[in-house]
């Protein structure tokens, strides 16, 4: 079954909280569903991040109850696992916009408990798509990418996260870029500076297969850290 | 909390901690590759070149970067435009990433993304 049949076919099982209000899909498969028809060519983990604010936690779980396709993860209770291999594991993470983006916490739950990252407080409500009959939301593409950039990337996951940020860069309009740069200027030093190494390790990657080749972007980054330098006060 | 979230929170928690030590190390001697990153970032090529190539380019006004003598061995690190590195008959082009290659050169020239931007710093 090909990859993108299973993401679809994840997408259509996951409707019930897909569909409630003020959540969206988060991480690695952004891109993939951003590519034209939702291509969903990255080599990504088998897994469909869903991004719930932590003020709409209530709401959703009232909708647990109809996702019959999935359940929860006894080690993991915000890791719902498929009854069927070809759907893809849902991975439920917390959003809370009043967070530090440099820390975390546990929103604690008998029943959907949720890991609660701070540098998903970068993150905004973007664009709805409808894929395989299901309305979703996506991420804004400039809290997307800073995310990614804001995150500490080490390992291969790490590096395979930078590239994901990547294909977000490849996505976005000039306007996203001059969003990044608002939201980049209202972060403290220490994580600009985490944003700045973030992009020149991107620039720096060799290709991978089945990701986004930085090479022929390079410029691009380069573009953005010295857009990002100008007027910041770290930077000599 | 379950146990495997007490282990992620911990994780992310140490990640923070070593995230804010480098920065406090951005102008310490630790902040060298992260400058030297920087650097590479903004070469759109790299080549290595003979020692005597390098000293004739300084001589030519092209200023070494600071961040090649924070290195043991220095090196010689010069942001140079493509037309002058292409009169070096022995430059040897490299992959612009952090590569045993890259990092064993005793001399670079880069050719940086926009023609007039000469040093980044």
């Amino acid at each position: 079954m090909a990859f993108r049949d299973r993401l679809v076919a994840t997408i259509r099982a996951a409707r019930p909280v897909l569909e409630s209000p003020g959540v969206l899909v988060v991480g690695s498969e952004v891109p993939n569903l951003l590519e034209e028809g939702a291509a969903a060519t990255l080599v990504v983990s088998l897994d469909l991040d869903i991004g719930v604010p932590v003020d709409r936690h209530a709401a959703l779980k009232e909708r647990l109850g109809d996702l019959r396709e999935f359940a929860p993860s006894a080690e993991e209770p915000s890791v719902w696992t498929p009854r069927s291999a070809g759907l893809l594991e849902l991975n439920f993470v917390g959003m809370d916009p009043a967070q530090d983006p440099a820390e975390a916490y546990v929103l604690e739950d008998d029943r959907l408990p949720l890991l609660v990252f701070g540098a998903l407080s970068l993150v905004s409500r973007g664009a709805e798509v409808e894929i395989g009959g299901t309305r979703l939301a996506l991420p804004r593409p400039a809290g997307l990418l800073l995310e990614k950039l804001v995150t500490d990337r080490t390992g291969e996951k790490g590096e395979r996260d930078l590239l994901v940020g990547l294909g977000v860069l490849g996505t976005s309009a000039p306007e996203d870029l001059d969003e990044l740069e608002r939201l980049y200027r209202r972060l403290r030093p220490e994580l600009r500076h985490a944003v700045r190494s973030n992009l020149t390790i991107l620039s720096l990657l060799a290709p991978r297969s089945g990701m986004p080749d930085p090479q022929p972007r390079r410029a691009e980054v380069a573009a953005l850290l010295r857009r990002l330098e100008e007027g910041d006060p770290e930077v000599p | 909390m379950t146990a495997a979230q007490e282990q992620r929170l911990r994780a992310l928690r140490s990640r923070v901690l070593v995230r804010a030590f480098d920065h406090r190390q951005r102008r310490h001697a630790r902040g060298v590759w992260f400058r030297l990153r920087r650097v590479l970032a903004f070469a759109k090529e790299a080549y290595a070149i003979p020692r005597d190539e390098a000293e004739r380019l300084i001589g030519e006004g092209h200023r070494p970067e600071p961040v090649g003598r924070e290195l043991e061995p220095p090196r010689v690190i010069l942001f140079v435009p493509r037309e002058r590195v292409a009169r070096v008959a022995s430059a040897r082009r490299l992959a612009v990433r952090l590569s045993a290659e890259m990092l064993s050169a005793e001399c670079l020239a880069l050719v940086p993304f926009e023609a007039e931007a000469g040093a980044v710093r």
